[in-house]
């Protein structure tokens, strides 16, 4: 088989090392540089939105903070740990991630590998329903219509049930299991394994770095969302963190509507802003290094067939 | 994003209230005489203005609620509890963030699952919702308001009420009422520096001019004034006294005294004196040409640095975003200048009606309709709702003396008042929230102004007004055609508009633009706008 065949090759041996040629190099250096460019200006925002969050307001007013807090300041940090609202709308997300993403991932797996199997009569179709999905919907009150029939309004279910498979997500994951070879399961099978056998202990196993790409997509997407929570929920304490955000960001710079009476108007601080900006994206960002190895090498996998 | 989502929405709003039409206008033939029998559950039976409304029974309200970051909604609010043993009404929010306020209203009235009350909405824009018969036709139901009936009455507001009937004579929106007109944006100058160069407070737009000149002369490398609001609102504010409107007051057609025809407003010749005016200003350096699509942080960091001298404001920002930002500035003051006169005179052109409520149609099918009505129209409409909602509960948010002063107590605070108390009127009680009565007596409106405000209202209380023009409402079909032009003529007129200020495009192409804009429908729009007029006026004399 393939990957024994693999393993027993002897290293190859390296041959002496020539210098990289000129051309090389310098694509390298102008690689390197445009890379560094790209780095600059994503990382310029953010690190801005740090300095913001641990700066005077007086100091943001006038434009000093850069990359440096000015006037450093931690209260509003203070301030914004000891709002419930804010953390009760953290502990939403979180849950909600959480599900959402289990349950999520549970169906596009089963899914993606029922589709992988080209015996299975009527796959064509299958795949059909889903990728008609990516083209068309209902709409915006059709959905909403349909949610509050079903009873989901104001439910944790409103926003972890629909769109629970992304069918691009769905695609790369039935590439993956297109890829594994077919005569591993067709082993299983002879010692014995049923179908289910063969997904828990054979291809689930092998899948851990698609498993594990999905799961980055998928929760990143979920803890970012906002749009399903702002239409299914009624109440505040409801609300994802996402919502909250966004209400204080949008909600500010348009809140400057005509005619409307003092206090309404009142713009929220550009430090506040910037601390919970920097709050709502901490666990994304102590999460992401640690699963994009696997990103990587998932992706990869997926993308090219045998 | 957000305006291709409120394309969107409109767009399925519309679809949606088409197939609402079909399919219910058969259902609906009892229009006109109102039956109120089985109704009346909870409802006083003689409710009259100036009474306190108390439900006989307890009853429950929803209303869709404008949820502000600053002042997030609590259940635990005074407010709502004080609602509540005062009338026997319990009040359950919809909490709506602030932020998306008008496109989940779009969808919860377009899915026909919107609360009995829509609270925070602006005259006009119930124009939308009017046809899928989602809505009340509250004009038929006056009668069980008494405090708004007075009001009316008392403040001579009918020739404003007017103003928001639709095709069928009838008007949809309760607006919140003031009892006089009330400007508060205008443009701000650093008054420091206009004392240094012995400059007086400009009192026409020739004045700010010139003010702006002379401040350019003394600072050739900065342009005196860089605007926020993206001009919306200096425009809104000039096209007063210039006779027209734009920036956030724009109205597609404005009605021609002299003639007594609507004519189209973008290519009128007050519009046009009013670009050539901004103009002037950009080309002569006098105005940031990013005024009209610069953030505000970036035109308030101008001002607090002193790269600009005038900016556009209201009360609050004033207080809000210059008087902090220039500290780093010695000496540094800065002050609102009243509303300058244009070529038509001193004077305004200001609606008194404020942001008010819809109430779905629905809620007149329940049995507990009548109570309801009589509730809004407390809150909302008599001096004691006006009153509570803006200043909570006397002796326990704020002190009334003897002569009538009210004081918040000494540990709550709002705005400027007690700006070190540890509670806040807004955030701790829920008063002053926004989205219950706006507006009310004058004397109450100025009871939270700073000293300054009062003094700023009392300096243009002697302008005339500008009439607001007659109503012409459009039938559904006529809206829906009408629509169909507004946005590509109103899409266009923007853009020209800042070409022609930017210099961008030359003046002396203006007929050329008027051309194109005859191109794209303006000439069958005004029609359609002078139709629907005349016919108003022949139903309605």
């Amino acid at each position: 088989m393939v990957i024994t065949e693999r393993q027993q090759k002897p290293a190859v041996v390296r041959p002496p090392r020539i210098g990289d040629t000129r051309s090389y190099r310098v694509f390298r250096a102008v690689n390197v540089f445009v890379l560094l460019v790209v780095v600059a200006l994503t990382l310029y925002p953010f690190v801005n939105i740090v300095a913001q969050s641990f700066s005077d307001e007086q100091a943001i007013r006038t434009g000093r903070v850069n990359l440096l807090p000015q006037g450093f300041n931690v209260k509003t940090y203070e301030i914004i740990a000891s709002d419930s609202a804010f953390w009760n709308s953290y502990l939403n997300t979180v849950v909600y991630t959480v599900t959402a993403t289990a349950i999520s991932l549970v169906l596009t797996t089963t899914y993606a590998y029922v589709l992988s199997k080209h015996h299975l009569k009527g796959r064509g179709t299958l795949v059909g329903i889903a990728v008609f999905t990516m083209f068309f919907n209902g709409g915006l009150i059709p959905n909403y219509v349909l949610i509050s029939e079903l009873g989901m309004k104001n439910t944790l279910w409103a926003v972890v049930l629909p769109n629970a498979i992304s069918v691009f997500n769905l695609l790369v994951m039935k590439a993956f299991f297109e890829g594994l070879p077919k005569e591993l399961e067709e082993a299983a099978t002879v010692d014995g394994l049923n179908t289910y056998g063969v997904l828990f202990r054979i291809v689930l196993p092998l899948s851990k770095a698609v498993i594990a790409t999905m799961v980055l997509f998928y929760a990143v997407a979920n803890w970012n969302s906002w749009f399903s929570a702002f239409l299914y929920f009624d109440r505040s304490d409801l609300f994802p963190v996402t919502v909250y955000l966004r209400n204080m960001v949008a909600g500010a710079t348009t809140a400057a509507s005509m005619g409307s009476e003092q206090g309404d108007v009142a713009q929220v601080n550009s430090n506040i802003k910037a601390v919970t900006m920097v709050l709502t994206v901490l666990p994304v960002l102590a999460i992401y290094p640690f699963i994009q190895r696997y990103f990587v090498s998932g992706v990869m996998l997926g993308a090219v067939k045998q | 994003m957000r305006t291709k989502w409120n394309r969107v929405l409109t767009a399925l709003t519309a679809a949606c209230l088409v197939v609402g039409l079909t399919a219910c206008g058969e259902e609906e033939g009892t229009a006109g005489g109102v039956d109120l029998e089985g109704k009346k559950v909870g409802a006083m039976t003689d409710f009259k203005a100036g009474d306190q409304f108390k439900a006989t029974q307890p009853v429950e309200f929803r209303v869709l609620y404008s949820d502000h970051p600053n002042y997030p909604v609590k259940n635990d609010w005074l407010l709502w509890s004080e609602i509540a043993s005062r009338t026997g009404v319990k009040v359950t929010p919809t909490i709506v963030p602030s932020s998306d306020y008008e496109q989940k209203r779009s969808l919860v009235v377009g899915a026909g699952d919107a609360p009995e009350i829509i609270a925070k909405t602006y005259p006009n824009q119930e124009d939308a919702f009017v046809a899928s018969g989602a809505i009340l036709a509250v004009s038929d139901y006056l009668d069980l308001m008494p405090n708004l009936k007075a009001k009316i009455e008392k403040w001579k507001l009918q020739p404003e009420f007017d103003t928001l009937r639709q095709e069928d004579g009838k008007f949809y929106l309760l607006p919140g009422v003031h009892e006089e007109r009330w400007q508060d944006y205008t443009l701000a100058f650093r008054t420091d520096e206009l004392t240094r160069l012995g400059l007086a407070t400009p009192k026409t737009w020739d004045e700010v001019y010139g003010v702006l000149k002379a401040l350019k002369a003394a600072h050739p490398d900065v342009y005196p004034l860089s605007d926020r609001f993206e001009g919306n609102s200096i425009l809104n504010v000039a096209a007063q006294s210039f006779g027209t409107t734009a920036g956030w007051g724009y109205e597609q057609a404005q009605f021609d005294e002299s003639t007594k025809k609507f004519q189209y407003t973008g290519t009128s010749p007050e519009y046009k004196k009013l670009v050539e005016f901004f103009h002037k200003l950009v080309a002569e350096g006098l105005m940031d040409p990013e005024s009209f699509t610069q953030k505000d942080e970036p035109a308030i960091q101008k001002f607090a640095t002193g790269k600009s001298y005038a900016i556009s404001s209201n009360a609050q920002t004033i207080v809000n975003d210059y008087r902090p930002a220039i500290k780093g500035i010695p000496g540094a003051t800065v002050a609102k200048i009243p509303v300058p006169a244009g070529p038509k005179g001193d004077v305004l052109r200001v609606s008194r009606l404020e942001n008010g409520l819809m109430i779905s149609a629905k809620a007149a099918e329940s049995d507990r309709f009548v109570s309801m009505m009589q509730f809004i129209d407390w809150l909302w409409y008599s001096d004691e709702g006006a009153e509570f909602v803006k200043w909570g509960v006397k002796g326990t948010t704020y002190d009334k003396d003897a002569s009538g002063k009210r004081a918040l107590k000494a540990d709550i605070g709002f705005g400027g008042m007690n700006p070190d108390a540890p509670k806040k009127l807004q955030r701790d009680f829920g008063f002053q929230g926004g989205v219950f009565a706006y507006g009310g007596s004058t004397e109450l409106l100025q009871s939270m102004f700073t000293e300054e405000e009062i003094a700023f209202q009392k300096a243009i209380s002697g302008k005339k007004s500008l009439s607001l023009g007659p109503p012409a409402p459009f039938s559904d079909e006529e809206r829906e055609q009408a629509t169909l032009w507004e946005t590509p003529l109103k899409d266009s007129m923007k853009q020209a508009t800042l070409q022609f200020i930017l210099g961008d495009r030359d003046l002396s192409t203006w007929d050329a633009y008027v051309q194109e804009m005859d191109g794209k429908g303006m000439g069958q729009y005004t029609q359609l706008v002078n139709a629907a007029h005349e016919r108003y006026k022949q139903k309605n004399g």
